[in-house]
């Protein structure tokens, strides 16, 4: 029943992923129109494909609802939003790591606040991960849900630890921040529609694979060097 | 105050309600000229009963309440587990197997801000006390007959089984720890997880492959026969038996047109046994419907028998009819009836309903306020009843002739 005249319909994620995401695509052979500048467009159209340009953020809920058939989104975001989408392939860029940290020093006040009260007091972008980590530990935890800058949290006194993604750990250093233990991995993902993945399998599965060669080859290239 | 619905519950208005009704009855029809028979279940159930036969799966989805009693009940959040439960507590000791069908509201709790509806609609049938390929190709055959006769163009049926997940697993040498993530995965459609999880030590090499490949393996008889390799090598390829023979008596019957082999398909319910079904359809980003062969809950309620059975979401089934451009017949208005005299009125109204119309009264209403009605009703045509005769109104309100009665 797969209608192939009928473009696929992918969700790409601007920011930081946006590069990375199109040269996966080149190196999988798709075509990415005008997808390196689109200007204000937020749809593009390209040979068999209908990019919907979106904030990552929004992306698992484009692909569960069906409103885009496939998407590339962080595995952080993906463990986030909960939504009912297929994980079909690690596609090895984009990567980072979900960590706790504290400030430089703090160590024993976080500590003593802790017996203390029993509870932390956690910042985070991402509440949904934090509440699950730190469930998974037996610890916890009040949650304060910030929208951005998390790093400052603790040195403003809003909370004892926060919850953030890091790829280089330098922004967490520059505001004074100490790693106090990793949370997860995230690299970039390649998601399916639970329903575009059955009926449309051909071109899903399709271009999954694709993809995960390609991303394999940049990866090997990237190890070369 | 200005009083609303909850989140996540409406209001089904007139044209609607009629529509909904429309579709539902059609399905219905399709079920029984099978020999499935209805029944009714409460809306509540016991928590306990569900859990029993649900599981984990069951957390954070049904809408639990006390009762006075201090008893934990929960609002059906399917209808798999109550029609289980009746098989095994009201059909005990007669005669099976049971053919069952029900259309019955169903609740389920939704976070907030997505957007979902928590009571919906399901539509379905049970098979209970049979098991093999012939009961599991009569679900399939039931369900491509139903969605036909809703007046879907275009759907397909996908079917596939959980006995090769369940047998690789088994072949895998991994522990109970292991296998429950490797389900966990599946039952949340994630690959990469299922991927690095197969990567693990002491796992048999060739069930390893297996996990990996077959969820993207998908077709006709060919898939069947490419799955059977991978499996075959782990050692277990009569996993396959099974959904081979339904296949072919499938494909005796010509279901196979609408049918698609699919080892992707993975159901959050985790009481599947065997064969499992989802329906869709084109430009819908979830599932008509599904369900499955489930041989294991009814014995958890104390009565063993094999089922296999599965539910179509009402709302889903008319968004998809939508797309396709069809609308459901529904019966309309016949007449509205006026006159100034009531007791006039109500008994030429009773006159044409003995034959066979519907008639809506409109007592007192002159015959302008009549032509208005009907136009705003939908209904044929405006009748006024005076002087011991009925007259057909025409547009401007004045009399278009007798009408004999």
């Amino acid at each position: 029943m797969s209608d192939s005249s009928r473009p696929l319909r992918m969700a790409v994620p601007k920011g930081a992923l946006l590069e990375g995401t199109i040269a996966l695509l080149e190196e999988a052979g798709a075509d990415v129109g005008a997808l390196a500048d689109p200007g204000r467009q937020l749809i593009i159209d390209a040979q068999g494909m209908r990019y919907i340009v979106a904030r990552p953020t929004d992306i698992p809920a484009y692909v569960a609802y069906g409103a885009a058939d496939v998407g590339i989104v962080g595995a952080d975001v993906l463990a986030e939003a909960g939504l009912d989408v297929i994980e079909v392939a690690d596609l090895r860029f984009g990567g980072c790591r979900f960590v706790v940290a504290e400030l430089e020093g703090t160590e024993h006040t976080v500590e003593e606040a802790y017996r203390h009260l029993g509870v932390l007091r956690v910042a985070t972008k991402y509440p949904r991960v934090t509440e699950a980590h730190f469930a998974a530990k037996g610890i916890p935890v009040e949650i304060v849900k910030l929208h951005g800058n998390i790093e400052l949290a603790p040195a403003i006194g809003l909370a004892d630890r926060i919850v953030d993604i890091t790829a280089t750990g330098r922004t967490l250093s520059e505001n004074g921040l100490r790693i106090v233990e990793d949370v997860m991995e995230s690299t970039a993902r390649f998601v399916a529609n639970p329903v575009s993945a059955r009926i449309d399998a051909d071109r899903v599965m399709g271009l999954a694979d694709r993809l995960e060669q390609a991303a394999r080859r940049i990866e090997g290239v990237g190890d070369a060097r | 105050m200005r009083p609303a619905t909850p989140r996540g519950f409406r209001d089904v208005l007139f044209q609607e309600a009629a529509e909904r009704r429309a579709v539902s009855d059609a399905i219905g029809d399709a079920f029984e000229s099978w020999g499935f028979r209805a029944v009714e279940t409460p809306a509540v159930e016991e928590y306990r009963t569900l859990e029993a036969g649900a599981g984990a799966s069951l957390e954070g989805t049904a809408f639990r309440l006390f009762d006075v009693d201090g008893t934990l009940l929960a609002l059906r959040p399917e209808m798999t587990l109550p029609i289980a439960r009746l098989a095994a507590t009201r059909l005990a000791g007669s005669p099976g197997p049971y053919r069952i069908r029900y259309a019955a509201e169903v609740y389920r709790e939704q976070a907030s801000l997505r957007g979902e509806a928590r009571q919906f609609t399901q539509t379905g049938i049970e098979l209970v006390g049979v098991n093999g390929p012939a009961s599991d190709a009569e679900v399939v055959s039931v369900l491509v007959e139903a969605l036909a006769a809703a007046g879907l163009t275009e759907f397909t049926v996908g079917i596939g089984t959980v006995a090769v997940l369940r047998a690789l697993l088994d072949a895998s040498g991994g522990d109970a720890d292991w296998r429950d993530e490797v389900m966990r995965a599946a039952h949340k459609g994630d690959l990469v997880g299922l991927e690095r999880l197969t990567r693990r030590e002491r796992i048999d090499a060739a069930a390893a492959a297996a996990l990996r490949a077959v969820p993207r393996i998908g077709g006709g008889a060919d898939a069947i026969e490419r799955c059977r390799e991978l499996v075959a090598a782990a050692g277990c390829g009569s996993a396959l038996d099974g959904l081979a023979e339904t296949w072919r008596l499938l494909e005796a019957t010509g279901a196979t047109e609408r049918v698609r082999i699919d080892f992707g398909i993975m159901r959050s319910f985790d009481y599947y046994t065997g064969l499992i079904i989802e329906a869709y359809a084109p430009g819908l980003g979830l599932p008509l419907g599904g369900g499955g062969r489930y041989d294991d809950v009814l014995a958890t309620f104390g009565a063993p028998m094999p089922a296999a059975g599965f539910a179509l979401s009402l709302e889903r089934v008319r968004i998809a009819l939508q797309e396709q451009g069809v609308t459901p017949e529904t019966p309309g208005l016949d007449a509205v009836i006026a006159g100034p005299d009531a007791a006039e009125v109500l008994r030429a109204a009773a006159r044409l309903r003995a034959s066979g119309s519907r008639v809506r009264v409109s007592p007192g209403a002159d015959a302008c306020t009549a032509v208005a009605e009907a136009e705003r009703e939908g209904a044929g045509r405006a009748l006024l009843a005076r002087d011991g005769r009925v007259f057909a109104l025409a547009e401007d309100g004045s009399e278009a002739g007798e009408v004999a009665l």
